[in-house]
Formats: structure tokens, C-alpha cells, sequence
């Protein structure tokens, strides 16, 4: 699994990128550049997994840093961290497009697409990466809590960005299943991360 | 639905959750999304998760995005980062060596195969100058034909090509060393022509390149380019 990020390294880069979003509400082109050349490669890897089509992918990586462009003076230093604010506006690009195919074709499965063999969809990966990154961040107790049903539904839906009734396709479980193994899954993970301090 | 409501705490939390992890219906996710454009608890309950859980995809392995997409952006803003002072002294229009060559070689293909057909061009036959204009995916966007003697250009559009509402296309010729010399606003339509005050073969006289500019209704006023220059090609002359 990928190395351990000290969290040195994580302030550090963290202030980097909060200066350079600062400079880039400010019209600062260099700035925006930088910006790019920082996080580019990570938002991309983010939006592959979950469309798994490159072209689409790289559209909503181009989506992402237009809004960024425009709107870098909303980001609040006190409310996240800025890779997190980034990410979450691949995501949230990435998961609102994924729902529009969804919606459009809703015949077709996700397999039958032009998937990218690149990005293979499998729930041991998933949960692997959902657990390497609770280990970063020292929260590995709370997802040691779910159990492995669910624990793998919440690494899908996180990683790839499975609806409920994809994931229910996935694993060949019936939707209220689950429906109800997201629920009792995100339940825990919020009471034991509330007990821990949030990442920052 | 007041999620905010002090008794709906339990949903809007779970609602939020779910949101954040990605797997919430469409019709919940677009409905959520508008609310918390209203709504601060909603907007707090939303960002609290994506807090928690966008941690997590720091393990996604990162993947470098090809170059098109930094080039997309760029030209989508109409910004310059290489403009800046610090950057060094390179203008815009001597960096287009690349997209130069790569329009090069389109020029014969183009030819050859006959996308740019003349004998259906509803203007008079245009000659033997072409440039092929493309844009940063180095794919061709206008064709650009002038006769020597004639005084316009013809420009042709190959890829349902036109400018953003309420902007326009403005043709610009490049001579060396020099800033760019505009050859006018480029009418709407699919075959257009572009008057020249001189013969074209005068008027593009020590013009290695022409390029196309977005510019406000009218064309840019300042004598140079004042929005993105979307398209660029190299003046081949045919023999």
C-alpha cells in the first residue's frame, strides 16, 4: 500500500496549498498554475476511480479547476483542509455525473460501459485503501468497527462511487440490505470519529 | 422538508452521510444540494461529513492527467500563465511552434481527403493559400483559404466551430517580432469570408501564422487580443 504521510508533511503541503488558493482568489495566474501542478495528479486518480473513463475524468478535472478558478475566494481555511475542499469538488462533479448516466441509461450496468480496465472495480482494493487511509490517519479503529460486509459497501460506494442499487447489483444482496448496511456502517464511523479529534 | 428542525437531526445527519459517501439517489443528492445553498444547518451537516470522509481518498493512487487538460483550462479562462513577468518574456503568439507543426502536417491530409471542398463553397473559388487553424488538442477547427489576388479570406468551420454567445471570432495575422495585426471579425456561419484591404497575397506578405481570438461583439477594441486566442495555424502557400 501507498507510504504512510507524515503529518509533517501533510501541514506543510496543507499551507502551501491554502497560500496558493489565497493567491489564486486573487487572480494570480502563477499561482493557479502551481495550484494545478500540486493536486492535478491526486483530484484526476479521484475521478478515474469513480468514472473509470478517461475522457470523462479528465472533463470534470477541467470542470473542477474552472469553478476553482473562479470561485477560490470561498475557500475557508477554518472550516477545511484544502486538498479536502478540492477533492470534494472532484467528487461531487464525479459522483453528479455518475448519477446522470445512471439516470439516462438506467438499463445498462455499469459494466457494460467503457469502463477503464486501468481502474478494475473489486471490493478487496477498496477496502484495502479504505483501511490504509484510516491507518494515515490514525482513525484505523473506526473502520475496524464495521464489519467486512459492510466495510466493503462503504469503500464502493466511497471509492467508486457505487449508487445503493449498484452496490446491491455488485454484491448481489437485495437493496434494503444494503441500504441498511450503509446506514449502521456510516453510523459508527461518524460516532467513532467523533470521539477522535478530526483530521487536520 | 425543514431537514433543520431539531427533531430531523437523526435524518439530516444520516442524509449527509450518505451524500457525502456518494451514494445517495439523484433525486436526493440534486434536492440536497439545492436546500444547502439556503439552508446553513444543512449546508454544516454536508460539509461536516465530506470533511470526514474525503480524508479517505488521499490513499487513491494519483494519476497524471495529460497535458490537453491544463491546455483546456487555460484556453476555457482565457488566462496566460506564461504572461507573467517571472515566467519570462515568451508572448503568446511565438509560442505556437508546436501547434504550428502539428497543423502542418493536418494541411495535406486535409487537402488530400477533401474536407475542404471548394465546389461546394456557395463564395467565389478560393486559392492557393490555406492555413489550417486548430486549437491546444492540435485538432483543426477553421480552414482558411485566400487567391493571392483576391482581397478576403475564406474561412471555413470543420468541427461545428463557433464562438460563445454574445462573443465573436476576431482573425489576427502574426507577423515575426511584431504584435499580432487583426484582419477583422470573423462572421457567424460555417463559410464565411473576411475582407482585406490589400490583395492577400500583400496583405499576408511575411505572415508565417494567423490565429483566432474570442472577443467582446464588435471585436477587441485595444488593437490586440484581449480574449483567449482559441485557434492557430501556419500560412502554407500552394503551388
Amino acid at each position: 500500500m501507498s507510504a504512510h504521510v507524515s503529518p509533517i508533511r501533510l501541514a506543510e503541503r496543507s499551507a502551501l496549498l491554502a497560500t496558493l488558493l489565497a493567491r489564486v482568489a486573487l487572480a494570480d495566474q502563477r499561482a493557479f498554475e502551481e495550484l494545478y501542478r500540486h493536486t492535478a495528479s491526486h483530484l484526476y486518480g479521484v475521478a478515474l476511480r469513480i468514472v473509470r473513463n478517461t475522457s470523462i475524468a479528465e472533463e470534470i478535472l477541467q470542470e473542477a479547476y474552472v469553478n476553482v478558478w473562479h470561485h477560490a475566494g470561498t475557500y475557508n481555511a477554518s472550516k477545511s483542509q484544502p486538498l479536502t475542499w478540492l477533492t470534494s469538488i472532484v467528487r461531487n462533479r464525479a459522483l453528479d455525473q455518475m448519477r446522470r448516466r445512471e439516470v439516462d441509461a438506467a438499463s445498462l450496468t455499469r459494466e457494460d460501459d467503457d469502463g477503464d480496465a486501468e481502474f478494475p472495480m473489486d471490493a478487496p482494493t477498496a477496502v484495502e485503501m479504505l483501511i490504509a487511509a484510516a491507518d494515515a490517519r490514525e482513525v484505523r479503529d473506526c473502520v475496524e468497527t464495521l464489519d467486512a460486509a459492510t466495510k466493503q459497501a462503504v469503500a464502493l460506494a466511497f471509492f467508486h462511487g457505487l449508487s445503493h442499487g449498484e452496490l446491491a447489483g455488485h454484491l448481489r444482496v437485495p437493496l434494503g440490505t444494503v441500504k441498511s448496511w450503509i446506514r449502521r456502517g456510516l453510523d459508527k464511523l461518524r460516532r467513532c470519529l467523533e470521539a477522535a479529534p478530526p483530521a487536520s | 422538508m425543514n431537514l433543520s428542525r431539531p427533531d430531523r437531526q437523526e435524518r439530516l445527519v444520516r442524509l449527509a452521510a450518505e451524500f457525502a459517501l456518494g451514494t445517495s439517489p439523484p433525486r436526493v443528492r440534486r434536492r440536497l444540494q439545492a436546500i444547502a445553498l439556503h439552508d446553513r444547518a444543512v449546508a454544516d451537516a454536508l460539509s461536516a461529513w465530506e470533511q470526514r470522509l474525503t480524508v479517505l481518498a488521499e490513499q487513491v493512487a494519483p494519476v497524471t492527467p495529460p497535458p490537453r487538460v491544463w491546455a483546456r483550462i487555460v484556453s476555457r479562462l482565457g488566462i496566460d500563465t506564461n504572461a507573467s513577468p517571472a515566467a519570462g518574456t515568451t508572448h503568446w503568439w511565438e509560442r505556437l511552434a508546436v501547434w504550428r507543426s502539428i497543423a502542418l502536417a493536418s494541411v495535406a491530409l486535409i487537402v488530400a481527403i477533401g474536407i475542404y471542398d471548394r465546389s461546394r463553397s456557395p463564395v467565389p473559388a478560393a486559392g492557393p493559400i490555406v492555413v489550417v487553424l486548430a486549437g491546444a488538442d492540435a485538432k483543426p477547427a477553421l480552414i482558411a483559404t485566400a487567391s493571392r489576388d483576391e482581397r478576403f479570406i475564406t474561412l471555413k468551420s470543420i468541427s461545428n466551430t463557433a464562438p460563445a454567445p454574445g462573443r465573436v471570432f476576431e482573425l489576427w495575422a502574426l507577423p515575426p517580432g511584431n504584435p499580432p495585426r487583426s484582419l477583422g471579425v470573423i462572421p457567424p456561419g460555417d463559410i464565411v469570408t473576411v475582407p482585406l484591404s490589400l490583395p492577400a497575397r500583400e496583405a499576408l506578405t511575411n505572415v508565417p501564422s494567423l490565429a483566432v481570438s474570442l472577443e467582446p461583439p464588435g471585436g477587441s477594441t485595444t488593437g490586440q487580443p484581449t480574449g483567449p486566442v482559441l485557434y492557430s495555424g501556419t500560412v502554407e502557400r500552394m503551388y
